[in-house]
C-alpha cells in the first residue's frame, strides 16, 4: 500500500519535471501542445475515493498552473476531468465490473480500454484548458482543431510513457 | 433545514465540484491577480527558485550566443556615443530633467521563457529587492520584450510581448506614424501593427520603433521591421506583419526600464482627466 503511494508520489515528481522542463519549451506548432502531466491523475487507482481524486486535481492544476503563470486555467480543466472521471470508468467498464486489483495501465486493462479512457478524459481536460484560453481570442474551429491534436499529441505520450514504465518493470 | 443537509449529503461530490471549479474559474477570471494573489505565479520562491537553478545549470550552453549579442549591442551603443559626442549634432533643447536622465536600466536574467502559449510570460531573477516594480517595460539587446506584471521579493514576472494582452503604441522610424502593435498567437517572430493610415508610405524593411508614449519604455527603441504590409481598402488603414528584432526562443539578459519620472508624467495625466471629468 505504501509503495502505491509512493510510486504516485515518484511519478507525480517525475511527469511535473517533464512537463515543466520540456514539454513547456517544446515549439512544434501551436497545434501541438500536449499536457502530459495529467497522466498522473489518470494512474491514480481506479477505486479511489471520487471527492479524494477531485482535491488532488485541483491541486495538481493549481501546481502546474503556478509554473505556467495560467492562474485556474489548469485547475479548472483538471476539477472538470476529475468530475466527469466516474462517469467515464463505468462507460468503460468492462463486463461485470473492474476487478479488485486493475489499474488504469495498458498492461492492466490493455491498450484499446486505456486509448479510450486516456483519450476522453484527455479530451475533456484539453477542451476546458485551450477553450478558457481561447476566451475572446481564437475563432472556435481553430480553437477546436487545437484541442483535438493536442490531445492527440497527449494521449501518444501518456501511451509512450506507460509502455517505458510497463518495460522497466518486466 | 434538515432537507439541506440532506441534499449536500446525496449531492455532495457534486457541490465539491461546483465548489472547486467556481475557485478555479475565480482565479481566471479575476482581474489582476498578481496584485492580490501574488504567490500563484512564478515569482513565488518555490516557482522561482525551481526555474532558477535549473536555469543556473542550463546558461552555460548559450553563453556563445549570449557573447555575440553583446558584442553586438556594444558596437552599437559605441556608435550612438560617437553620434552624440560630435557636437554639432547634439540636440540643442536644454536638458531640464531633474534627475539628469529620465530612464533607469537594471540588467536581468530570464530564469524561465515560453513562446508556444496563448499567454506567454517570462520570469526574471530580480524583483522588489532590486527595485523592480509593476509596469515597468523589459527590453532585450535587440529589440522590445515585454512588461512587468508581477513581482516578489527576489522574482518578477514579465508579460511577454507574445501575449494575447499585449498592446503597445509603436510609430514608423520613418514618417513617424503612430499605431498599436499586438499579437495575434500564432508565431513567436512575427507581431501585427495596425491603425496606421493608407495615407503613409510604407514599404517592407521599414523600421517600427516604440512611440514614447507609454511610460514603460524610452521613445526609438526597436520592435521590428514590416514583413509586409495589405491596405484594408474599407477601413483605410494597414495591415502590417512585423518581423520581431527581439528572439524570445534565444532570451538571455534583459534590461528592465524604470521610468524616474513615471509618477510625475501619470499623476499630472490623472490630474487633466479629473478636472475634465468634474466639469
Amino acid at each position: 500500500m505504501i509503495s502505491e503511494w509512493g510510486k504516485n508520489i515518484a511519478r507525480f515528481i517525475v511527469f511535473m519535471l517533464i512537463q515543466v522542463l520540456i514539454l513547456k519549451h517544446i515549439d512544434l506548432s501551436r497545434f501541438i501542445n500536449p499536457f502530459l502531466y495529467i497522466i498522473f491523475l489518470l494512474m491514480l487507482p481506479i477505486r479511489m475515493d471520487k471527492s479524494l481524486f477531485l482535491f488532488i486535481a485541483f491541486a495538481t492544476g493549481l501546481t502546474i498552473d503556478m509554473f505556467y503563470n495560467t492562474m485556474g486555467y489548469n485547475a479548472a480543466a483538471c476539477v472538470f476531468m476529475a468530475y466527469c472521471r466516474p462517469r467515464v470508468l463505468r462507460f468503460y467498464a468492462p463486463k461485470g465490473e473492474y476487478d479488485t486489483s486493475a489499474k488504469p495501465t495498458i498492461q492492466s486493462m490493455g491498450l484499446s480500454w486505456i486509448l479510450s479512457y486516456a483519450g476522453t478524459m484527455v479530451f475533456l481536460h484539453h477542451l476546458v484548458l485551450f477553450f478558457l484560453e481561447a476566451l475572446s481570442f481564437s475563432s472556435f474551429f481553430t480553437t477546436f482543431a487545437i484541442v483535438i491534436v493536442s490531445s492527440i499529441s497527449t494521449v501518444g505520450l501518456i501511451v509512450l510513457s506507460q509502455l517505458i514504465m510497463q518495460r522497466r518493470r518486466t | 433545514m434538515y432537507g439541506i443537509i440532506a441534499f449536500f449529503r446525496r449531492h455532495y461530490f457534486a457541490v465539491l465540484f461546483v465548489a472547486l471549479e467556481f475557485l478555479s474559474l475565480s482565479f481566471v477570471f479575476r482581474d489582476n491577480y498578481y496584485h492580490q494573489a501574488g504567490f500563484f505565479n512564478s515569482a513565488n520562491s518555490v516557482a522561482g527558485s525551481f526555474y532558477k537553478t535549473y536555469n543556473d545549470i542550463t546558461s552555460y550552453f548559450h553563453l556563445k550566443t549570449e557573447n555575440t549579442q553583446l558584442a553586438e549591442e556594444n558596437m552599437r551603443l559605441h556608435n550612438n556615443l560617437a553620434e552624440i559626442t560630435d557636437t554639432t549634432k547634439r540636440p540643442k533643447v536644454p536638458h531640464t530633467n531633474p534627475y539628469g536622465q529620465q530612464f533607469n536600466f537594471t540588467t536581468a536574467e530570464v530564469i524561465d521563457n515560453s513562446t508556444n502559449q496563448a499567454s506567454n510570460y517570462i520570469t526574471l531573477n530580480m524583483g522588489k529587492k532590486q527595485g523592480i516594480a509593476e509596469g515597468m517595460g523589459v527590453i532585450s539587446p535587440s529589440g522590445i520584450v515585454g512588461v512587468v506584471i508581477g513581482v516578489s521579493d527576489h522574482y518578477a514576472v514579465v508579460m511577454s510581448m507574445l501575449h494575447k494582452n499585449y498592446q503597445l503604441s509603436a510609430m514608423l522610424k520613418k514618417g513617424g506614424a503612430f499605431g498599436t502593435i499586438t499579437w495575434k498567437g500564432d508565431d513567436y517572430r512575427y507581431a501585427l501593427l495596425s491603425q496606421i493610415p493608407m495615407s503613409e508610405q510604407v514599404n517592407a524593411g521599414d523600421t517600427i520603433v516604440s512611440s514614447g508614449y507609454s511610460t514603460m519604455y524610452p521613445k526609438g527603441i526597436t520592435i521590428g521591421v514590416v514583413e509586409k504590409a495589405e491596405p484594408i481598402p474599407t477601413q483605410y488603414f494597414y495591415t502590417i506583419k512585423v518581423r520581431l528584432t527581439t528572439n524570445f526562443k534565444k532570451l538571455g539578459f534583459v534590461y528592465v526600464v524604470s521610468d524616474l519620472m513615471k509618477t510625475e508624467k501619470t499623476d499630472l495625466e490623472e490630474n487633466a482627466h479629473k478636472a475634465n471629468d468634474g466639469k
